[in-house]
């Protein structure tokens, strides 16, 4: 029993709320509608999330270097496209679509290294840099494209988003592994250390010695190769690559990300704090989609509820801040 | 020493950014001689209109130390509700159209004050979410239809010409009369940054917050000022743009932020706040345009637009911070 208080009391406050929240929605939903927790909505809700939610991990990692990335959607639906020329130029075999994915991650982490030059090296604001920056990679897809969507994939491309193992599809096992990887960097590696560190106090990381510009552009190399699985994810979603697809992600994952308690001025995020906001925000999009709300309703929403949240964490922060001058 | 300062103003970024559109424009006239024409000059005026009064507003907020990206949301919103309310309530006059589609600008400019000045929450992440917020409400209100049938008083300003030049094979080419508005806001913004102590405080803002905080400056109050009156141009701005294309469409304008923030930066305001121009802003607006309009005369395939206005505005935000960098660098004296 105590053992459990204890651990109960270490957990991050943040967490049990992130949980409390999720539990509340179902537990609402579940009254609204017997509709909600049947195994097929379930079973939808697992083939839809990982393509956004691994997107949030590379905002997450840029969050915490203190900096952000808006080129995400870009990168990955370039990635997508390079995928796709390369696997419809090559005969559509299975030795082209390893090929193919292997070139789209390549173009991810190349993307991202871009982003990290600029922001690491030349001191650009990474706002900035990663605006830009999508809308290169995305110029870039359209010129590649020239247009229309890159249509044809092959059964094993779209067997990535639409098959499964078992119950659990291939995309969410691809979600939990990247999810346990990124984690373990984060919290075991020297690298993750000094990403939290830079982005607590860039600064004092440098006079320690840590190489800004190194944890800088694997940072952005890290957030590119996140868009380029997230990329060819939604290729396989669609069955075609296209410049323009997901634009509603970025805010999206910038509201997950903050939601899941990435502080946005950098130094603080943790994986599962993120992936409880993922399942939160899908929770949230399967509600709007059972009570048949316009889909323009989520663009509201999502607006909505990233003010609110930052109102909310803003709030809470200068009570917190009183709370601890009172004490001392 | 008459020299060096004489190399310094030929050096400096406004005139950098005039280099380049010289260079691009005799480029475009060289490939299509078509370029030359009063008729272009006009149509240039006419594509700047709208992108000005966003990039000056933009302007003074990221000298201030903030940024927006709600104002094609704010923009929207504003007209397609203005029209609709017009339109329900079968009022005509131009005075209630231009007021009221600012109110709505301001009353979403005073909500990212709020945001931002009293909760302290981060500039992008909170217009992020006005511009969904606003971008969202005027879809499902509008349900993605547009409104064509304007207010007769309101459409007929779209017919009134500053004046009209009729070239030697009879084509007609008018320069629109709301092209008054972007260059009456040019002066005015020109004065407040420069003979004013409002103008000075933004300027102080943006430099050092917390400096200007501790030399007795308002912070609050110049960033709510800020963000409202901008929130109120914007507002006047979608008005204006409806007139110009006769309808009132509830999300065309989306996606024009980022070339707004990139026309200013090229431009030679700082992103990280402290420094910038009205100059330098109407010429970086003036750059983008030329290059989004004319990259088609110059044989650029269109779906290679988009990639070239990136590298574009990617290689002049890289330039322009670079000098920054290597400004603040030097050794001061």
């Amino acid at each position: 029993m105590i053992t459990l208080k204890n651990s109960f009391r270490k957990s991050d406050k943040n967490m049990v709320s992130l949980l409390a929240i999720a539990i509340g929605i179902v537990a609402i939903m579940t009254a609204i509608t017997p509709e909600f927790l049947t195994g097929s909505n379930i079973s939808s809700m697992a083939f839809q999330f990982p393509e956004f939610g691994i997107l949030c991990f590379g905002m997450m990692f840029c969050m915490i270097s203190g900096g952000i990335d808006l080129s995400l959607v870009g990168a990955a639906n370039l990635s997508g496209i390079v995928a796709a020329v390369i696997i419809t130029g090559m005969g559509k075999s299975s030795f082209s679509v390893i090929v193919g994915i292997a070139a789209a991650v390549v173009v991810g982490a190349l993307c991202g290294l871009l982003n990290g030059y600029l922001i690491g090296q030349l001191q650009i604001p990474a706002m900035l840099v990663t605006l830009c920056g999508g809308q290169l990679f995305s110029g870039l897809g359209l010129a590649i494209t020239k247009g229309p969507a890159i249509t044809g994939m092959p059964n094993s491309v779209l067997a990535i988003s639409n098959g499964s193992l078992g119950v659990i599809p291939y995309s969410l096992l691809i979600y939990i592994f990247v999810a346990l990887a990124l984690n373990f960097v984060l919290k075991y590696t020297v690298y993750g250390q000094q990403l939290t560190f830079m982005g607590t106090n860039a600064t004092a990381s440098r006079y320690t010695g840590i190489n800004n510009l190194r944890v800088t552009m694997l940072t952005y190399m890290l957030s590119g190769i996140a868009a380029a699985i997230a990329g060819i994810i939604i290729i396989s979603h669609y069955g075609s690559a296209k410049s323009d697809y997901g634009t509603s992600y970025t805010l999206l994952a910038l509201l997950i990300v903050v939601l899941g308690g990435v502080a946005p001025l950098g130094g603080k995020g943790k994986v599962l704090g993120v992936t409880l906001s993922v399942i939160i925000l899908q929770l949230i999009s399967s509600a709007f989609n059972i009570l048949r709300f316009n889909s323009f309703f989520k663009t509201l929403a999502w607006g909505l509820l990233l003010i609110v949240v930052m109102v909310v964490k803003s709030v809470n922060q200068d009570y917190s801040m009183k709370f601890w001058r009172k004490k001392l | 020493m008459n020299r060096l300062k004489c190399f310094n103003k030929l050096s400096s970024n406004e005139m950098i950014v005039v280099y380049i559109i010289v260079v691009l424009s005799l480029l475009i006239g060289f490939v299509n001689p078509a370029f030359f024409a009063l008729s272009t000059i006009f149509g240039t005026f006419r594509s700047m209109l709208i992108m000005t009064i966003f990039a000056l507003c933009e302007m003074i907020i990221i000298i201030s130390g903030g940024i927006d990206v709600s104002f094609p949301a704010i923009a929207s919103f504003s007209l397609y509700f203005t029209v609709s309310l017009m339109n329900q309530y079968k009022i005509d006059s131009v005075l209630v159209a231009f007021f009221l589609s600012g109110f709505f600008g301001l009353a979403w400019g005073l909500l990212n004050a709020l945001l931002i000045g009293t909760f302290r929450i981060p500039a992008l992440i909170a217009t992020l979410g006005t511009s969904s917020l606003a971008n969202g409400a005027v879809l499902v209100y509008s349900n993605g239809r547009e409104i064509s049938n304007i207010p007769t008083s309101v459409d007929a300003i779209s017919q009134k010409y500053l004046f009209s030049v009729t070239n030697t094979n009879g084509g007609k080419s008018s320069l629109t009369i709301l092209i008054l508005f972007p260059i009456f806001l040019c002066i005015l913004i020109h004065w407040i940054l420069k003979y004013t102590i409002l103008g000075r405080k933004i300027y102080a803002v943006g430099g050092d917050y917390n400096a200007a905080r501790i030399a007795g400056i308002n912070v609050k109050r110049t960033q709510y000022i800020i963000y409202t009156a901008a929130g109120f141009l914007v507002g006047i701005a979608g008005i204006c743009n409806t007139i110009l294309l006769r309808n009132a469409h509830p999300s065309n304008l989306m996606g024009a932020e980022m070339m707004v923030i990139a026309a200013v930066v090229i431009g030679g305001t700082r992103i990280t706040g402290g420094h910038g121009s009205v100059i330098g802003t109407v010429l970086g607006v003036l750059l983008i345009t030329l290059v989004s309009n004319n990259l088609i005369m110059l044989g650029i395939p269109n779906y290679w637009q988009a990639f070239a206005v990136g590298l574009i505005i990617v290689i002049g935000t890289s330039i322009t911070s670079l000098k920054a960098k290597k400004i603040a660098l030097s050794p001061k004296i």
